[in-house]
């Protein structure tokens, strides 16, 4: 991969360089925020001229390495006003692999109201108008049916849907997966920047391009091998989230009681058989027709954590269909149907809005008198109304933190104003850390698994208690910030985390693919501290302290059920967690 | 918080065991108790396979197989199969670091 292409929207001219040197060895989301560091204003605004949206590979993206087609965005973010990445599946991250492209970067902001198409290819980059049919509301699966009928069936595509268009700040890139499905770069609004940048989609066709060039084919097929068998022999990552999907979480939490719930009124609900991934995967089953158990979100992915959720005929309503989104409906808005949750999952990847923003949001629109609890009707009605959009429809893509303020209340789980998704801090204390001090907002992504030294930290664990927790936080940001940087679906994580020789074959892809002999602590370590460097000296310039890494106060005074427990580290103890 | 007057237990199963349980009736599964028992006797009684689970839950907290269940309890039972960062987070981990089930790679046949 050595184009680095930028796209200037004021000049409409595309430019493309060789990569820079120091960005040479980075993907993913390491290249994305050492690049948003580099290049973007830290104060500017996020839908000005200024900021900068950037769309990588990872390290191992377009090679034959199970689950290594993630996609890193990175821009500055409208819903946090600190840095972002997000990532996704589909089959964007591939195609621009195979055609050699380490990163697109998209600058400037055009004149007018006119919507662009940016089309890459074998043979460059082109901006076009986009089809006026595909704006003003239109969805994004029609938007995908009626761009891949124009650039081909094949295409890759990545687009601002509606909610994108309309610039609010919990939009989010869709991206076209395998079938012409929708997958998310769900958090943070980046949507919005794409479509301040009036880009309404980004359109990639490989045809011609060869294979990723590997320095070492036979050292890498080896290493691949050992890997994606690590992966399939392994309980978590080649049964449990194949079968169940992550929707497998809510019984799990409800039991450990740390299932938010009610707008993180408590943690146990007694209606979690009607939202259960066992539940759902019984459904899918019984109902049969386009209904499918498990999914791969991109090509090569094999632990399919996806699936497609069928209606009672039979009728695809939706895939991808995750614990968050289910949770954020089910439990915490108390729709108790799973259906219901299914159409409101569909319309929310239809009109391009981060369903976990949204789902928290609407419940604390519950909270504050907008919308009828546990009404499933009336909730998808209300967001249907982003895609017109009405005032309440904007209101509910502008996030929790939006509706909290407008609603007058002091109950609005957000940090730095992104919504806490699906597991409760009192109850589960480590996570609540991670909340509190990861630079993108409260993201539960953002604490995922690393390596052997958590093995030895997680022998102190109780959820209820503090002892370890700080170490397990930073250890695992550190992780997360590494993987998201290889292209690799983060649950990978799940099947190697305990398995020293495939976190090793990990490292040895990378060292194969290209002619490089990184260790362990190099790929995985030390770069993932230095990404969350990177990321938290963007935040402090675009002014950020340690106090924006606290949780809303509502959790040190109101406990949870069913331990009764509230948030009781000092700002001390957060604050050690970047203590590296 | 077991109530000693209670001379029942509430039983669930997780994953593929909610299947299993489905089948002896409604849920949560109802069943006496006189005495308390341990996780594992009581896997025995439900003839739930050990290697089949990671861990116990006792009212809303995590334990190894071997605890003790008193009548009036909450209990579930865990397969291997619960995502790795949560499994941390919930104390899996640390609670049953001698169950062969727990963080080990079970190879499939
Ligand atoms: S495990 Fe799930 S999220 Fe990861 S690559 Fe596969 S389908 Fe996508």
């Amino acid at each position: 991969m050595n184009k680095f292409i930028r796209v200037d929207m004021t000049t409409m001219k595309v430019t493309t360089d060789e990569v820079p040197d120091k960005y040479v060895g980075l993907g993913g989301r390491a290249l994305t925020s050492n690049f948003v560091a580099d290049e973007v204003k830290p104060t500017c605004h996020p839908l000005g001229k200024n900021n900068k949206i950037i769309f990588a590979p990872g390290l191992l993206s377009g090679t034959t390495a199970a689950n290594s087609g993630r996609i890193s965005v990175g821009a500055k973010s409208p819903l946090t006003g600190g840095i972002k990445e997000s990532n996704s599946g589909g089959s964007f991250s591939q195609k621009m692999a195979k055609l050699g492209i380490k990163a697109l970067v998209i600058e400037g902001m055009p004149e007018g109201d006119k919507f662009y198409i940016v089309k890459i290819d074998i043979n460059g980059v082109t901006i076009e108008e986009a089809p006026t049919e595909i704006l003003g509301g239109c969805g994004n699966y029609k938007a995908i049916e009626v761009l891949s009928a124009k650039y081909g069936e094949k295409v890759g595509i990545a687009l601002a849907g509606p909610a994108g268009e309309y610039r609010l700040p919990a939009a989010n890139i869709s991206f076209k997966d395998p079938e012409g499905n929708i997958r998310s770069a769900g958090r943070g609004g980046l949507g919005a920047v794409m479509g301040s940048k009036k880009i309404k989609a980004l359109v990639i066709d490989e045809t011609g391009a060869g294979a990723v060039p590997i320095a070492d084919p036979e050292k890498f097929k080896e290493a691949a091998k050992v890997f994606s068998k690590a992966l399939l022999d392994h309980p978590v990552s080649g049964q449990g989230l194949a079968a169940y999907g992550t929707d497998v979480l809510i019984n799990i939490l409800n039991e450990a009681g740390g299932l938010p719930a009610k707008n993180f009124t408590t943690g146990r609900i007694d209606w979690n058989d009607n939202i259960s991934g066992e539940t759902m995967n019984a459904t899918i089953q019984e109902r049969g027709g386009d209904g499918k158990i498990s999914h791969g979100c991109h090509q090569g992915c094999v632990m399919r954590c996806s699936q497609w959720y069928a209606d009672k005929n039979g009728k695809y309503i939706t895939s991808g269909f995750e614990y968050e989104t289910i949770w954020g409906l089910g439990a915490n808005a108390c729709i108790k149907d799973l259906d219901a949750i299914a159409y409101i999952d569909r319309e929310m990847d239809d009109i391009g809005i981060d369903s976990i923003e949204t789902a928290v949001a609407v419940a604390t629109a519950m909270e504050g008198g907008l919308l009828p609890w546990g009404d499933g009707e009336a909730v998808l009605a209300a967001v249907k109304e982003i895609a017109v959009p009405t005032p309440l429809g904007r209101l509910l893509g502008s996030g929790t933190g939006a509706v909290g303020n407008a609603c007058g209340l002091f109950r609005v789980p957000v940090v730095k104003n992104q919504a806490i998704p699906a597991y409760d801090p009192r109850n589960i204390k480590g996570i609540g850390l991670t909340y509190a001090t990861t630079p993108m907002g409260a993201d539960h992504t953002s604490g995922y698994c690393i390596a052997n030294n958590i093995l030895s930290i997680g022998g102190f664990i109780d959820p209820l208690k503090k002892e370890g927790q700080v170490d397990i936080s930073r250890f695992l940001q550190i992780g997360t910030a590494s993987i998201d940087s290889t292209g690799m679906c983060l649950f990978v994580w799940f099947g190697i985390a305990d398995n020293p020789p495939a976190i090793q074959a990990l490292v040895d892809m990378i060292n194969a693919q290209y002619g490089l002999s990184l260790t362990i602590q190099d790929a995985v370590v030390d770069l993932g501290k230095a990404v969350l460097k990177a990321e938290r000296g963007f935040n402090k310039a675009a002014g950020f302290t340690n106090e924006h890494d606290r949780l809303p106060e509502f959790f040190e005074y109101e406990p949870c059920a069913p331990h009764n427990l509230v948030w009781d580290f000092t700002p001390e103890e957060i604050d050690e967690v970047f203590n590296f | 918080m077991s109530e000693q007057s209670k001379k029942t237990i509430e039983v669930r199963g997780f994953m593929h065991l909610d299947a299993a349980f489905r089948k002896k009736g409604p849920i949560p599964f109802i069943m006496e108790l006189e005495e308390p028992i341990t996780g594992a006797e009581l896997a025995n009684k439900l003839e739930i396979p050990w290697d089949e689970v990671e861990v116990i839950f006792i009212n809303g907290l995590t334990y190894a197989l071997d605890h003790e269940v008193h009548p009036g309890d909450r209990v579930a039972f865990l397969p291997p199969g619960c995502p790795g960062p949560y499994r941390l987070a919930l104390g899996f981990y640390s609670k049953n670091q001698n169950n062969e089930a727990n963080f080990k790679i079970k190879k499939k046949d």
